[in-house]
């Protein structure tokens, strides 16, 4: 049996003994090469479910929709490696109870995907300390050393050339399980912090901020670099920033419920190479 | 024309060590140059990396954040969060090629009057050599004028 008829089978299930309320799933895009979020409230509603190869959004942000958990009830997903870790942070900063999320865990390889065994967010201890090790968003770190090799010169102007583009749409942060805040900083106009305008200096200013908050937190599933309509390359800002957090303090995002926030905890002996 | 370039330098610093030191320095009659204008806050906790942004966003050529030495916080904690935060907020401006001779961080205790003295004079005559902030300054005469469509 295919993992797709294993887990329209298990939603089926879930739904129709009452254990959850929503299966939060993929169903049919567009086009054959492409899935949307599906959400199925009913047994016989599970066969338009899809589990394969183009399923690449981490559907985790909708977990935080504004009272979707406030009636205790559980609501199965799927959830790819990304999706189980930002559940992990979304628990840790207290936004969600993971024992209120039934997993559908899969893993995505170039053409296949496979089943994760687990269920509950707590399941998948292994899995996560593996991909620590393993150290994901490889093929980007060729690039981010490439930048980082530049002159400071030749990094501003390269950023300011891709931060040209921005249109302040705000896909990437719509788009980000993390970017859950009722309120983001960019909407405050008492202060404003960041330039509304589509000049290229608020464009900067909200790139930079919105990295900066996801510093530590970023799972590095790509949603905000898909989402961007004028591509501008997201992923490398977070991969440096992932690594930063890695070396400075070893925290790899995402590894359990009860992991304390990178900024939000220190060690009286962190590293301070710069401080004078 | 042969005037010397004189930076705009913007510190932000604890009222309880920095700030003290800052006084001290003044009340030691110690020499510094002007060319720093210093923010209070009650905590290098309380800086948050918006201020830095902000600071460049009007005009600054460098900017000092300043505190209490690690355990002498008044708050007990809030400079080792902060430590936290300047570390990966510095890691982030370098990446999009900020100069980090621009940003400095310290810890001054209210005793360091000298240190302070000594670090606005170092830093003021770096930052001079530097020049200004070309690059940014460009970003921000861009949102003088009308967008071109």
């Amino acid at each position: 049996m295919s993992i797709q008829e294993q887990y329209r089978k298990k939603a089926a299930e879930l739904l129709s003994s009452g254990e959850v309320k929503l299966v939060i799933g993929y169903g049919a895009g567009t086009t054959p090469d492409r899935r949307r979020p599906l959400f199925v409230r009913s047994a016989d509603e599970t066969s338009k479910l899809h589990l394969d190869a183009a399923c690449e959004a981490n559907l985790s942000g909708y977990l935080v929709t504004e009272g979707l958990l406030a009636d205790r009830k559980k609501v199965g997903i799927f959830l790819g490696p990304e999706g189980i870790r930002s559940v992990n942070i979304l628990a840790s900063e207290s936004q969600l109870d993971p024992d209120q999320i039934v997993i559908m865990g899969f893993n995505r390889e170039a053409e296949s995907v496979s089943a994760l065994e687990g269920s509950n967010v707590r399941d998948f201890p292994a899995m996560l300390a593996a991909l620590k090790e393993q150290a994901p968003g490889a093929g980007e770190q060729a690039l981010v050393e490439r930048i980082e090799n530049m002159t400071p010169e030749e990094r501003f102007t390269f950023w300011q050339a891709e931060f040209e583009k921005c249109i302040k749409c705000y896909a990437c942060r719509q788009v980000c399980p993390m970017c859950y805040c009722r309120r983001c900083i960019v909407d405050n106009n008492q202060p404003q912090w960041v330039q509304t305008s589509s000049h290229t200096l608020g464009n900067f200013e909200w790139n930079l901020v919105r990295a900066f908050h996801l510093s530590g937190r970023c799972v590095e599933c790509g949603g905000c670099d898909r989402a961007c309509p004028v591509n501008i390359p997201l992923r490398l800002i977070n991969r440096r920033m992932a690594m930063e957090v890695l070396d400075a303090y070893d925290h790899f995002s995402g590894m359990s419920p009860d992991q304390e926030t990178v900024l939000a905890s220190f060690k009286k002996d962190d590293p301070e190479t710069f401080i004078l | 024309m042969n005037e010397q370039f004189e930076p705009k330098i913007v510190a932000f610093v604890c009222t309880y060590c920095t700030y003290a030191g800052a006084d001290l320095a003044g009340t030691s009659r110690l020499k510094y140059p002007p060319n720093v204008r210093i923010v209070r806050l009650p905590c290098t906790g309380r800086i948050s990396p918006m201020f830095i942004l902000k600071a460049l966003q009007k005009g600054a050529d460098g900017v000092l954040v300043s505190g209490c030495h690690p355990g002498d916080c008044h708050f007990t904690s809030g400079n080792f969060h902060a430590r936290r935060r300047w570390t990966v907020f510095r890691a982030l401006l370098n990446f999009t090629g900020i100069p980090l001779d621009r940003i400095r961080f310290s810890w001054i205790s209210a005793a360091e009057g000298v240190k302070f003295a000594e670090l606005i004079s170092s830093l003021t005559d770096d930052i001079r050599k530097l020049g200004p902030f070309e690059q940014y300054k460009a970003m921000i005469h861009e949102t003088e004028t009308p967008v071109s469509l």
